[in-house]
């Protein structure tokens, strides 16, 4: 599963383990395991994985906080990419 | 006059005193190893190691009166005492030496506590009263020099490092997981936490006395910024600054030895160096630190100085393995986890100081948190004001805050803009200002089992200020720095240790009450601050090369992980093996074999800021752990200790 990488993608690059103690909704700035750098890091991964793109109100709105909204927001792009 | 130690109320044999107090002391004999001595009484004693400076034939301590009732251990400098000596003659008082410490156990004597706020130096000192039975403790507004107090069998045992602790019979050492999450989480300790449970560190500006047993806690000289000097115009501003300095620069000359200059290649050595030269008989000796790695490196501004002023100059380069061979002398002598390398450059310079002769330097400490040189003060401001800002304004002024952005891509200045976004409103109850810089002290607190809240002790710091909240949110920053990073870090690591471990005494002309007033009443009157410490540069533009004052703030630093994933120093295994990490059980241990797996595996440019730091944090961890807790070395890495033995011990004890 495509999905399934980009939990991969922030484990590797937050040093976290989701489970019971650290959920997916977990806002990952709140938590400190998210800046500026690893930001950019992660918007770009899933604009490569992808193959979607980010406006610059997406980007910079409180979208990409949890891995749950990261998945639903790439989910809902790729629907609606499919549709057009 | 270097390092202090004792202990009162002891139930420790007499017999055995003379020796405590003797271990005690070597073991901080690097502070002054120009003599060690030392008074044993019945159930106290107190032991001082000189690095002779002021009056080298006379100045022998622990100094008594002539009553031989009050007896004085100080470690550090009272820039002013000949002013107070005068003070003090006129009202009756004569001395019998030239010393300044002298001056400090009559200042006592005739103001008591209200000598404090007096005093225009750096200091910590301990002064027992034989009659009374009592012992007073204090420290230096800033907290320029330390002074660490535990209280062990039946009494209380004080000195200026820690490492004294290890030669009293019966003290162990023992890590204590809330302090060192406080510590992550902040990235310095706070004014009272040394890291090691049942160890406090005395605060800045504060005293204690102890008497019989029971301990009472004062503080006096307050942080604040409020000042009745009002400079009318720019450049009255500039006049009283360049006067300020000078006078600041002109009281820590006065040494009976030669004086040198740390040169950083910023604006503030620099601005040091020049009122040296200026107010010297012959141009002073400089001393650098230089890196190999481009990116790092000052050494053009340095030179540019150096040749500019004539001095002597002396430059250590500096490259990873360096950073990796000394790391762990560096460390055992800090005593404090860091967050950075850039302390283990500095505990080399003081070593190539001492060997050309200088005891006693100047450097810049202080300048960026008196006239906001920090981006942080920055930032604060811009955040404040975010939510109020438009679109072509937020980049405009993100431009302006970082004019590097041009070497990046749009989408750099995106995550900014996302950043800044998400930290426009204060959610950490009176840390507004540093809530972008916890957020890495967040990350690096994960490396402790989850265990309160890290950010616990900090908040209620602030809450036990009152005082905060009428001052402005770039005020209530610079109090933070001033208690935190500068005291906790810059100070201390990067500075009194480091600079002691080799018998150098560091002095910072900018952390003179005279200056600091200067600079709260001229920050953001004539100006709106981004273009940082203009007024500074521009009231020495005059004397300094165009490269040094035009420059913007470059930030310190050495290299940091890379030094040791490239070196692969031995000791990595402190931090790599399960073993070694089961020792520390307060660790989350996956979390970090996780970290240290990455940071030592990946390049350079893969690593973040915040895992470097938390790489850091926990090699010292684990390495104070060896020295400390385990009383182990670290296998290859001899720490030099010179053996000394008292050059004189009085005892008034009652059976001799």
């Amino acid at each position: 599963m495509p999905m399934d990488k980009i939990r991969a993608f922030i484990e590797e690059q937050c040093l976290i383990e989701f489970d019971d103690s650290f959920p997916e909704d977990s806002n990952l700035f709140k938590e400190g395991v998210m800046d500026s750098y690893g930001y950019v890091h992660l918007c770009r991964f899933l604009e490569r994985e992808f193959g979607i793109h980010f406006t610059e109100a997406e980007m910079t709105g409180n979208v990409l906080v949890s891995l749950t909204q990261i998945r639903d927001t790439v989910a809902a792009k790729l629907a609606q990419g499919a549709q057009q | 006059m270097c390092g202090l130690v004792g202990l009162v109320g002891t139930n420790q044999p007499s017999g055995a005193l003379p020796d405590i107090v003797a271990a005690m002391l070597n073991r901080i004999g690097h502070r002054g190893p120009d003599g060690l001595g030392a008074v044993v009484g019945d159930d106290w004693a107190l032991g001082a190691a000189r690095l002779a400076i002021i009056d080298i034939a006379d100045g022998a301590q622990p100094m008594s009166d002539p009553s031989g009732r009050f007896w004085l251990a100080y470690n550090g400098e009272i820039y002013n005492y000949r002013e107070l000596r005068a003070e003090l003659e006129a009202l009756g008082v004569v001395f019998a030496t030239h010393c300044d410490t002298e001056v400090l156990l009559q200042a006592w004597l005739t103001w008591d506590a209200a000598c404090l706020p007096r005093l225009n130096g750096g200091f910590a000192f301990a002064l027992y009263d034989r009659r009374e039975e009592r012992l007073v403790l204090a420290r230096d507004r800033f907290g320029k020099r330390p002074l660490f107090l535990a209280r062990h069998g039946g009494g209380l045992l004080f000195a200026s490092e820690m490492k004294a602790f290890l030669a009293v019979p019966g003290f162990a050492f023992e890590q204590d997981p809330a302090q060192l999450a406080s510590i992550l989480a902040t990235w310095t300790p706070l004014p009272d936490q040394s890291g090691f449970r049942g160890i406090e560190s005395l605060p800045m500006a504060a005293w204690l006395e102890v008497r019989r047993g029971a301990v009472s806690r004062h503080t006096y000289a307050p942080l604040g910024f409020a000042t009745d000097t009002a400079p009318a115009t720019e450049a009255e501003a500039q006049e009283l600054i360049h006067q300020r300095l000078t006078e600041s620069v002109r009281l820590r000359l006065r040494s009976d030895v030669e004086v040198g200059v740390y040169l950083s290649g910023g604006i503030d050595s620099a601005i040091v160096a020049r009122l040296t030269t200026d107010l010297s008989p012959r141009p002073p000796a400089t001393f650098s630190v230089t890196f190999d790695d481009p990116s790092l490196d000052e050494s053009a501004e340095q030179n540019a100085v150096a040749e500019a002023l004539g001095t002597r100059h002396h430059a250590l380069r500096i490259d990873g393995a360096a950073i990796a061979d000394a790391c762990p002398a560096a460390v055992y002598h800090s005593e404090i986890p860091a967050f950075r390398s850039a302390f283990v450059p500095m505990f080399l310079l003081s070593k190539l100081t001492r060997e050309a002769g200088i005891k006693v330097i100047l450097s810049g400490e202080g300048a960026d948190e008196a006239f906001l040189g920090y981006d942080l003060f920055k930032e604060t401001q811009v955040r404040g004001r975010w939510d109020s800002f438009d679109e072509a304004t937020r980049s405009q002024i993100l431009a302006r805050l970082y004019p590097h952005l041009d070497h990046y891509g749009p989408q750099e200045v995106v995550a900014l803009t996302g950043l800044y976004q998400q930290f426009s409103t204060e959610r950490m109850p009176g840390l507004f200002s540093h809530e972008l810089r916890f957020q890495n002290g967040r990350f690096s607190a994960r490396l402790l089992k989850p265990d309160g809240d890290p950010f616990g002790p900090i908040t209620a710091l602030v809450q036990a200020h009152p005082e905060l909240a009428a001052m402005s949110p770039v005020q209530r920053a610079q109090w933070l720095e001033y208690k935190t990073l500068l005291p906790g870090y810059l100070l201390s690591t990067q500075g009194d240790r480091p600079a002691l471990a080799h018998g150098v005494e560091n002095r910072c002309p900018f952390l003179d009450p005279g200056v600091i007033d200067a600079a709260n009443a001229s920050n953001l009157r004539f100006d709106d601050g981004f273009d940082e410490k203009r007024l500074l540069r521009r009231a020495f533009a005059d004397g300094l090369p165009a490269c040094v004052v035009n420059k913007r703030k470059f930030p310190y630093r050495a290299p940091d992980v890379a030094a040791f994933a490239a070196a692969r120093p031995d000791y990595l295994d402190l931090v790599q093996s399960e073993t070694e990490l089961a020792g520390l059980p307060f660790l989350d241990a996956g979390f970090a074999r996780r970290l240290t797996a990455k940071v030592l595996s990946r390049p350079a440019a893969e690593i973040s800021p915040k895992e470097n730091q938390t790489f850091l944090f926990l090699l010292s961890i684990v390495l104070l752990h060896r020295f400390f807790v385990r009383r182990e070395g670290v296998p290859g890495q001899d720490i030099a200790r010179p053996a000394l033995r008292p050059t004189h011990l009085v005892d008034l004890r009652s059976a001799a």
